[in-house]
């Protein structure tokens, strides 16, 4: 961004610390009266490393670093990190562990999405949806802690399976949950769709067509959408993906309302994942029979090799490209965050909107810094 | 598509890319010339549908004194994913940038430099990206790199 301020310009500085922010991140704003006329991001504020500290750990260790990436996907994190590692060492997933995979996965998406709306709608100043949203997230929470036995950073899985198996009577608790969920989400709609303001902030704000959001390099719901059917779930099954019915859901106005209603359909989706996993998981071992494999598996050492492996986060495409040479840590791992190519399409969507609608745009992405800054 | 398909594309057009290994259908590796990275990806994105670049970054290798920068590039019309590598001195690791390619490529280019020092020619703005000031010039995610942790990350490990 140009610095230099024309007498009718002048530069005004959201952030590092914001309460629109669900991060640490600056955006520097330069309006003409009330119109933004140009802006920049600056990134960097929580910086931890995490790709130098992996290199410096054994790749057991570095399952609890990468929940810390960001805190509200920390089962995905792990499921692209543990993913390179089997691919690297050829270790298959019982059936199983992978369907308690999935299972997790999914819930860790939908209260992902859930605090992710609801965050959004007290930015727009609907802060009663907001305390909605938290109340029915946590019994959601209370299901991920009954199976990982943690809120947020699970440590959840091992290579070749997962840590735990599910609890006793957990198909009941699903049930009497997810018929919560449902009447909340059902409500959330009608609350969007019923409510005025909302809509006039929310309804044709921030609009990205298909083409300019492939170019940028969007993916997740910002890029559904746009009406762009890009899921990684489906695109390139893992786990039991191939064996479950879903579809992908999408929207096509491109503008703030799709994305948040891409999300709601989402979260129905994703319950209706869990209880097909229910009904169809399989008794069996949860890890690999007769190998060295299991819930505290000693040092070991990884095939030399590289390997890129994806997975479908609650934001969008999360990859690791892990190169191994052999040793009992891995020689690089690039970590490919979804929010990272979002993040830098807000310069461009933010020309020429007034400076109302930068928290309608910039929160519409479910932005996480902790997983920008990585 | 698959990757077989993809390969050939690529080949008939620039005989000297080198496809090291393929991983499965829907993955494969290949080393292209650093003097040759914008006009394969210019191809890549227009004929093969190479629309989506996963990602940028670097690698460093001390002992055979040389700087991989990986390109990982997939479609949103097709499964395969193309890691693609070009291999730079170690001493003067210099590139020309793909941002008029792949446009969100700046990051990626930015992040690299700061971490590894691979010049980016022709970037349009190639300034420091998540690092604090001090340790611009420092290289830290290199091999050689010596203040980690006491300088960078003391707390955490």
């Amino acid at each position: 961004m140009d610095e230099t301020v024309k007498p009718s310009e002048m530069i005004v500085h959201l952030g590092p610390q914001h309460p629109m922010m669900p991060g640490p991140f600056r955006l520097n704003a330069k309006l003409k009266g009330e119109t933004v006329v140009d802006s920049e991001v600056d990134i960097g504020w929580i910086h931890k490393g995490i790709e130098k500290i992996l290199e410096n750990k054994t790749y057991l260790q570095g399952i609890t670093i990468v929940d810390r990436i960001c805190y509200l996907a920390a089962i995905t994190n792990e499921e692209a990190y543990v993913g390179c590692v089997e691919k690297l060492a050829g270790i298959e997933v019982p059936e199983r562990s992978q369907y308690i995979r999935v299972i997790v996965e999914e819930l860790s998406r939908i209260q992902s999405h859930i605090l992710g709306m609801g965050e959004y709608a007290s930015f727009l100043g609907f802060v009663s949806m907001f305390m909605y949203t938290i109340r029915d997230r946590e019994d959601l929470m209370s299901l991920i802690d009954s199976i990982t036995g943690a809120r947020i950073t699970h440590s959840f899985l091992r290579f070749g399976g997962v840590k735990q198996d599910l609890p006793d009577n957990f198909a009941n608790d699903v049930k009497y949950v997810f018929g919560n969920i449902r009447k909340a989400v059902d409500q959330y709609e009608e609350l969007y769709a019923t409510d005025r303001i909302y809509k006039a902030r929310t309804v044709g704000i921030g609009v990205v067509d298909a083409d300019t959001a492939k170019d940028l390099g969007v993916s997740g719901p910002p890029l559904r959408a746009t009406g762009v059917a890009f899921d990684i779930r489906k695109d390139e099954p893992y786990l039991v993906y191939n064996d479950l019915d879903f579809k992908v859901c999408t929207h096509t106005d491109g503008d703030v309302y799709a994305r948040i209603q891409v999300r709601l359909d989402e979260i129905r989706e994703s319950m209706y994942i869990i209880e097909q996993c229910l009904d169809q998981i399989p008794s069996g071992p949860l890890f690999p029979e007769g190998t060295a494999y299991g819930r505290r598996t000693p040092i070991m050492r990884v095939p030399a090799g590289e390997v890129f492996h994806r997975v479908e986060d609650p934001r969008g495409e999360m990859g690791f490209y892990m190169v191994s040479d052999g040793s009992d840590k891995p020689y690089r791992v690039k970590v490919r965050g979804p929010v990272y190519p979002t993040l830098q399409t807000l310069p461009g969507l933010l020309k020429g909107v007034p400076v109302a609608d930068i928290v309608a745009i910039a929160g519409s992405m479910d932005t996480c810094t902790s997983e920008v800054d990585r | 598509m698959d990757s077989k398909s993809v390969m050939n594309a690529i080949t008939s057009k620039f005989p000297d890319i080198h496809f090291v290994f393929r991983e499965s259908d829907i993955r494969i590796t290949g080393r292209v010339r650093a003097a040759k990275v914008v006009e394969v990806c210019q191809y890549l994105k227009e004929e093969v549908e190479f629309g989506h670049l996963c990602c940028e970054f670097g690698v460093d290798y001390p002992e055979r004194n040389e700087i991989e920068v990986v390109y990982v590039i997939g479609s949103y019309e097709h499964p395969v994913i193309l890691t693609m590598k070009a291999i730079l001195p170690r001493d003067n690791p210099e590139i020309e940038s793909v941002v008029p390619v792949y446009w969100n490529a700046n990051w990626y280019e930015r992040e690299t430099h700061e971490l590894f020092g691979v010049q980016y020619l022709n970037h349009p703005d190639l300034r420091p990206l998540v690092l604090t000031e001090e340790l611009y010039g420092e290289w830290p995610l290199r091999k050689d790199y010596e203040g980690f942790p006491n300088k960078t990350a003391r707390n955490l490990v």
